[in-house]
């Protein structure tokens, strides 16, 4: 199945690096947006999006809250989100597994990490 | 016995007075240092308003200079990406290079050896000249290269995990932005409160604080390349993919 994915961070910076890593483990296909909302409405709009790699700390609707949304659609329901994120504290990771994120992320990361990601979340899909 | 009886109140009132003058003597040195006090401390809170304006006021070029520096950091991180990407491109465009360089040598090879079959009678000639060529040398040469690409790569890659520092610095300093900004509000609402009679009114501050719980930053975030917190992520999720949505609910119930 082809991928294609949708990068949400605030930060140009870390959508590039995530961009980036996707392709230096043979990723091409990807859309970005900046916060949880334009990701709703790419999500929305998109229906090639198979594949969400989040960020935490976002304005207008942060990537828990994002995650909340996909996951209370029946339509998104089985999407596979990644979160790439900061928080590395416990009681964050737990919020995140009970919002059903499919994996997570502690910035930073390496492509490889990203890589090793990526395919549990296909094998387990 | 009318007159005893009016002066027994003279006298009353005179102890009255005098009691009031004994105690007008003990109170006017307290009088006096309260006095003393207020001159002393009137120009003491002249200077701390003034201070707390002073400072209040600086604290939005303080705030700027933070965004300043998030900014200049996100422009330079993005060219060296942009950097990197051109990096990238050689790097990949050389791999190319390479392998069809390898694959010219085998072919070569093939070529040589079917020549070599069609002719076994070169009187030695054939083998000199395969000695000539250093096809093997030069295929070592490539096989080097390959594996300097294959670090500059690597290096490649460090250099984009080094960069994650760059959103996580920027969360840092959002972090303290926020915390000078909260400052300024309590300093704003200290000048207000204290030209003011009344109960002070802490309900928005304690707001602020809740809001810097779902804010569009994490104040504890790290740049470390310690594995640590993604082990413990590796750990939960793999827990919690063995269990169902609700046992994941009861476990982590608060």
């Amino acid at each position: 199945m082809a991928l294609k994915f949708l990068v949400v961070d605030d930060s140009v910076t870390m959508r590039r690096i995530v961009a980036n890593s996707l392709k230096a483990i043979g990723y091409e296909a990807f859309v970005e947006a900046g916060d949880g909302k334009e990701a709703l409405t790419k999500l929305s709009g998109d229906d090639s999006i198979n594949f969400v790699i989040t960020d935490w700390n976002m304005p207008e609707v942060s990537g828990l809250e994002l995650v909340k949304s996909i996951r209370s659609t029946d339509k998104f329901a089985k999407l596979p989100i990644l979160m790439v994120t900061t928080r590395g504290l416990k009681e964050d990771i737990v919020e995140a597994l009970q919002a059903r994120v499919n994996n997570y992320i502690v910035k930073p990361f390496t492509p490889q990490i990203l890589r090793e990601k990526i395919d549990q979340i296909l094998a387990s899909a | 016995m009318e007159n005893n009886s009016n002066m027994d109140q003279v006298f009353e009132k005179l102890g009255e007075l005098k009691s009031f003058f004994i105690f007008g003597q003990k109170v006017v040195p307290v009088i006096q240092s309260i006095i003393d006090f207020m001159r002393d401390v009137v120009p003491l809170m002249e200077y701390v308003n003034n201070s707390i304006q002073d400072s209040a006021s600086k604290i939005p070029k303080a705030a700027s200079q933070i965004n300043s520096v998030t900014n200049a950091t996100e422009l330079a991180t993005s060219e060296i990406l942009d950097i990197v990407d051109a990096m990238s491109m050689d790097l990949s465009k050389i791999k190319n290079e390479l392998a069809d360089l390898k694959n010219g040598f085998f072919n070569q090879r093939v070529a040589l050896e079917s020549f070599g079959n069609q002719h076994p009678n070169l009187n030695g000639q054939f083998e000199a000249l395969l000695s000539g060529l250093s096809i093997d040398e030069l295929e070592t040469k490539v096989i080097s290269l390959e594996e300097i690409v294959k670090k500059i790569e690597g290096d490649s890659n460090n250099i984009t995990l080094s960069l994650q520092v760059q959103d996580i610095t920027s969360q840092q300093l959002a972090s303290v932005n926020h915390l000078i900004q909260s400052v300024q509000k309590r300093l704003s609402k200290l000048m207000t409160d204290l030209s003011r009679k009344g109960p002070v009114d802490v309900s928005d501050l304690e707001q602020d604080d809740e809001n810097t719980k779902s804010a569009t930053f994490n104040p504890d975030a790290r740049y470390e390349k310690t594995a640590e917190k993604q082990e413990l992520a590796n750990e939960l999720f793999n827990a919690g993919q063995k269990t169902s949505q609700d046992e994941i609910d009861k476990l982590f119930a608060k």
